[in-house]
């Protein structure tokens, strides 16, 4: 034979048979231990107490939920949602009640059952009801569950949630990385220096501000996993000393937040075959005004500083080209319930930036500030690079319609508390929702009285437009009601948006099944990654 | 370190007034040139802080989100940081932070130290023991941490900077300033002197005084680089002078790390300026403190 | 001897209870109450939680009584708790202490090994354009910071070599090599600029003895110069530097609360920092009385030796 038809032979086999290639090297392999990287230390391990990326995500792997996200899906909603504690699920009454079916083969970490009872505690205690038995130190998600009347446990398998009004995003909130089944045989207080849950791992050492290690729960109700054998999450602070470990090795996975688009992007250039995937992370950045301060009942002034910030600058220069500009809630491609684009670039805000700033120039003058009576302020944020950074590129843009303002970097441990109470002027903030769902970002952080409503932002009418939309069936309705809303925050100075990040996840591609989704707080169980090394 | 015991033998450190202060600064850059250099070097740059409006290109806090990471060229000489704010600019307003931190540290805690030394020093007894105990205690606490506490704790902002470095370097000035004080204390014409009624006011201010410049002079140039580096380390560490001003050491932190691979220009610029500054400091304190003072070679 | 040593041990003593003193004084400065800033950095929102914490920090009680119970519980060895991890403080301190000691030994014995010979050869040739090139890359190290320095040795590592050390800590028991590794580059960083101290000290000492006339003597004998330099010379011009070395030990600690940073240290002093940045006041506080306790045990030491080596202290005479 001559020699091209034996490689016509190889290519023809190779023809035939690859899908049986592709497969065998998709076949999972138990084993060995990801090399994870935290950007900081968690604030504790108790997830219903946090509103950080840093502490759900080494704290997932503990636990499980009722139900989550389907994590090889990237794009979250209703259909990807799977099964974890809850094996089936069913809605009654018209939708004022939902029933979960529980497994009956699951135990805590600890080895007692798990049963109907620990799921009633869990979300009893959110709700903060009389007859619980230890308090939440802060509970910033009270409000998702405000519409629940009462939680029954008829047996050890089953769970009724009875809802003042049907509720389509409850399931979607109960889906999320931030919803996991507390035990209730263990006092809330003592799951914030470890985690004991049911999940696919285990805390097996946290050595303070360094390393969280977790290893493989061996009683695991899920036959077969998790693969890894364990887990190592080690806190690196500095943004260039994680991208370097990454690079050498060291690490498997960065951090899936706070990335900088340029680091990731030189890193990949420097090691060709590490696996980068751009997605958004349902977080954004914006502006926050303290109604309280008495300079800020005039909205010439916020209006102001709204308009003096250019949004193309802040994607280019405080984000390095890595977020897109968007409202209220998180715009397509990547949610579904945000303003599309034409009509965001229409608010106040976004149009164009040297009418904008002659604009802001005027209310200022209106409001009585000048050049020779500049305002002043202090803009505080979380002591982030990038954070920093996109506060430092604002100064500059106020600056240019003449406020003087000054930077004060705040611990993110010391963040949340200051906000809450208020005391801040001005603050570059962002807040991360963890499902895209109208009600789990408008309950949280516009609500009347919310914690997490940190400029004391009220409007009853607003309120009741909420209410509405919580409880609205048809999508389409549903869909123009929150639009509605998401225009009207914007317009009254609720928060003045800035943009929704995005991020690049670098890996290396050992590290299967990692799949990153739109949202950051709802992937990181871990249960289906494996190493192919 | 002060190596120097009873001193009685060597003459008191009169050489300042054989000649006037031209003659001495042009004795200085002939017998000491590295010393001299390093002078001019530092003055050019106290003069750069002082005309930085003049002298930089640009705003230092103005960004410019489509030349972000720009390597140094005609526009922008160091180069552009992450926020496309011109690196050249932020050190040259940058200087004026520095150096006037660690001027006014480094003078307040001299003052300081030198007083609390002077009255120590002269009129000793149980005053001088308490207080040396003192300061061995507040000398005892590393510069860094105790400016690092003290700057947590006073809250951040330019003036509570200049407190926070300046108050470990008392305790190390005193201690300079009373050895010379001790020193001069036993010489004959002071005794003399007490002996023929003349007050302690005149005392201190017509003989004491003027024999502390010297090690004075040498002991602010010798502190004036600590200081420069321990606001570097408080900036660095986020404790230092706030936002958006530049600073050198805040240059270096942050976002200077991470972008270091892409835009090493970042990170060595300000790294540089620092080290110069310093080194000029060392250089020249090295230099005066072997023209005046032979006895404190070594320390 | 015997009264030099007891002299030594009553000041270090008076000492440490005055850097307490100051310490103790140097946290109630801060603005606000410190129960205030405790209740709102760890999470609390209720002002019972408040009320306990306060209790517990007994800040109901009057300032020498808050004094004196926390001298009281240093001499217990309870170093307070740990409001940002809700544990005790001495539980999070204890596994970082050998780190730092390890890293400052390193440090100082790189210093050592660097400053020494270096200031001998410097002195011994003096004034040549070795001596100017020594004397100016040593000026060079006490001029750099620290930090820059450790960042620029990471970015050397990475850019040239691909690699940099582990960020977690590695046992020595576990993996010798990547221990000595990860511990190498940090110690050169803060090394060089104490080896950069003691060549200074070293060389100004060694040229002051070789001035004596005793070496002149030997010079004169026609002992070759290498034995003259170490075995008189250097003998004599130890003492000043073996002060030196037990006063930089305290100067270092500024470079490893840097240096650590830079490097992902799980050390003492990086936990400083973050308890500072975290406003865990009490911890804080402790640490720092911590740190000034060992600051004064080494100068102890340093004294003790030196009272040991100098044979005028030794004998007794004046």
């Amino acid at each position: 034979m001559n020699r091209p038809s034996w490689r016509l032979w190889v290519c023809a086999l190779l023809a035939v048979f690859p899908v049986s290639v592709a497969n065998s090297a998709e076949t999972p392999k138990p084993g060995g231990i990801l090399n994870a990287t935290l950007l900081e230390a968690p604030p504790s391990f108790s997830i219903h107490d946090e509103t950080t990326i840093s502490a759900v995500w080494p704290a997932m792997p503990c636990y499980n939920n009722l139900v989550l996200f389907d994590p090889l899906k990237k794009q979250e909603s209703l259909d990807t949602i799977i099964p974890e504690l809850a094996e089936k699920w069913a809605s009654q009454d018209g939708g004022k009640s939902l029933v979960f079916f529980l497994r009956k083969d699951v135990r805590w970490h600890d080895g007692q059952p798990f049963t109907s009872k620990d799921v009633k505690h869990t979300f009893d205690t959110i709700r903060e009801t009389p007859d619980i038995t230890s308090k939440l130190r802060v509970n910033p998600r009270k409000l998702w569950y405000e519409n629940v009347e009462s939680i029954e446990a008829p047996d050890a398998q089953t769970v009724i949630f009875r809802l003042k009004r049907p509720q389509p995003s409850l399931l979607l909130m109960l889906a999320s990385g931030y919803s996991p089944i507390y035990p209730a045989h263990v006092p809330v207080a003592e799951l914030r220096p470890k985690c004991l849950g049911t999940g696919p791992f285990k805390l097996k050492e946290y050595r303070q501000g360094e390393l969280i290690e977790m290893v493989k729960n061996p009683d695991y109700f899920v036959k077969g996993r998790p693969y890894l054998d364990g887990i190592r999450y080690t806190i690196i602070k500095d943004r260039g000393t994680r991208y370097s470990a990454l690079q050498a090795g060291r690490q498997d996975i960065a951090f899936i937040w706070e990335v900088a688009k340029t680091i990731s992007e030189t890193t990949k250039h420097a090691v060709p075959q590490l696996v980068l995937v751009e997605t958004s992370t349902n977080v954004n950045d914006h502006i926050i005004v303290n109604f309280r301060r008495p300079m800020f009942k005039d909205p010439r002034i916020w209006k102001a500083i709204n308009l003096a910030v250019d949004r193309k600058g802040y994607i280019q220069a405080g984000r390095q080209g890595a977020a897109i500009i968007g409202g209220i809630l998180l715009p397509r491609p990547y949610g579904v319930w945000g303003l599309p684009e034409e009509e965001q670039r229409k608010l106040p805000g976004f149009g164009d930036p040297v009418k904008q700033k002659a604009e802001a120039k005027k209310l200022l003058a209106e409001a009585g500030y000048g050049p020779s009576n500049p305002l002043k302020f202090a803009v505080s944020t979380r002591a982030i690079p990038t954070y920093v950074d996109i506060a430092s590129y604002v100064i500059d843009q106020l600056k240019q319609v003449g406020i003087e303002a000054t930077l004060e970097q705040v611990e993110t441990g010391v963040w949340h508390p200051k906000m809450s109470r208020g005391e801040f002027e001005v603050a570059l903030n962002l807040t991360g929702i963890g499902p895209d769902d109208p009600d789990a970002n408008f309950y949280e952080n516009f609500r009347c009285g919310s914690i997490r409503n940190y400029p004391d932002y009220c409007n009853p009418e607003v309120d009741s437009l909420i209410e509405k939309e919580s409880q609205t069936l048809d999508q389409k309705k549903r869909l123009a009601l929150v639009r509605e809303i998401d225009k009207r925050l914007q317009l009254e100075g609720a928060r003045l948006m800035l943009g929704w990040s995005k991020e690049y996840v670098l890996m290396w591609p050992y590290v299967k099944n990692l799949v990153p989704h739109q949202s950051i707080y709802n992937y990181g169980r871990m249960q289906e990654v494996w190493l192919n090394k | 370190m002060n190596v120097s015991t009873a001193g009685s033998s060597v003459e008191p450190a009169t050489t300042l007034r054989r000649h006037n202060l031209g003659e001495n600064l042009f004795l200085f850059c002939r017998e000491k040139p590295l010393g001299a250099l390093a002078a001019l070097l530092l003055l050019l740059m106290v003069l750069a802080a002082a005309f930085a409006e003049t002298l930089a290109t640009y705003d230092p806090i103005r960004t410019d989100a489509q030349h972000t990471l720009a390597p140094p060229d005609w526009a922008h000489w160091f180069g552009t940081d992450n926020l496309g704010r011109d690196i050249y600019s932020r050190i040259i307003y940058g200087a004026r932070v520095s150096l006037a931190v660690g001027i006014a540290s480094s003078f307040l805690g001299a003052v300081f130290g030198g007083i609390i030394g002077v009255i120590s020093g002269y009129f000793g007894g149980w005053f001088d023991l308490m207080t040396q105990r003192i300061m061995d205690i507040l000398q005892g606490l590393p510069l860094l941490v105790l400016a690092m506490v003290m700057a947590a704790a006073l809250g951040p902002s330019i003036g509570n900077v200049i407190v926070a470095i300046s108050v470990p370097i008392i305790p190390r000035a005193q201690r300079v300033i009373r050895g010379s004080v001790l020193a001069i204390r036993e010489f004959a014409y002071i005794e003399a002197a007490r002996a023929l009624g003349i007050g302690h006011l005149a005392i201190a201010f017509r003989h004491i005084l003027p024999n502390t410049v010297g090690p004075f002079i040498v002991l602010m140039t010798a502190q004036f680089g600590s200081a420069i580096l321990v606001e570097a380390a408080l900036s660095f560490l986020g404790l230092g002078v706030p936002e958006p001003y530049p600073s050198w050491g805040r240059m270096l932190s942050v976002s200077a790390a991470e972008f270091a691979q892409k835009a090493p220009w970042m990170v060595l610029f300000p790294g540089t300026a620092i080290s110069l500054v310093v080194f000029a400091s060392n250089l020249l304190g090295d230099a005066v403190r072997d023209k005046l003072d032979p006895r404190l070679r070594g320390a | 001897m015997h009264v030099y040593l007891f002299q030594r041990f009553i000041t270090a003593f008076l000492t440490l209870f005055g850097m307490s003193v100051v310490i103790f004084i140097l946290l109630r400065l801060v603005p606000g109450n410190i129960v205030d800033i405790l209740f709102s950095s760890a999470g609390f929102v209720n002002p019972a939680a408040k009320q306990e914490i306060a209790h517990e920090l007994g800040l109901d009680q009057s300032i020498p009584v808050q004094y004196g119970r926390w001298l009281r519980d240093i001499a217990r060895g309870d170093l307070g708790k740990s409001y940002r991890y809700d544990i005790p403080a001495w539980q999070v301190i204890k596994p970082r202490i050998p780190v730092t000691v390890e890293l400052a030994f390193f440090a100082l014995l790189i210093a050592v090994i660097l400053g020494v010979p270096v200031g001998v050869l410097s002195a011994v040739r003096q004034d040549t354009a070795t001596d100017y090139l020594l004397r100016t890359l040593s000026l060079a190290g006490l001029s750099m910071p620290s930090f820059w320095l450790g960042m620029v040795i990471i970015l050397f590592l990475v850019s040239w070599f691909g690699w940099i050390p582990s960020m977690t800590y590695v046992s020595p028991f576990e993996d010798f090599k990547a221990h000595v590794l990860q511990f190498l580059f940090p110690a050169l960083a803060v090394g060089y600029r104490s080896s950069a101290l003691i060549m200074r000290i070293t060389r100004s000492s060694m040229l002051d003895v070789l001035r004596e006339d005793y070496i002149r003597t030997a010079w004169a004998k026609g002992q070759r110069e290498w034995i003259v330099v170490f075995g008189h010379a250097l003998r004599n011009a130890m003492l000043p530097v073996v002060t030196v070395i037990g006063i930089e030990f305290a100067f270092m600690i500024g470079g490893l609360v840097v240096t650590e940073t830079v490097f992902n240290l799980p050390g003492v002093a990086r936990y400083l920092v973050d308890a500072i940045l975290w406003r865990d006041y009490p911890v804080v506080q402790n640490l720092v009385m911590f740190i000034a306790i060992v600051v004064v045990v080494a100068n102890l030491t340093v004294d003790i030796l030196y009272g040991w080596l100098d044979p005028r202290i030794r004998y007794g005479v004046r």
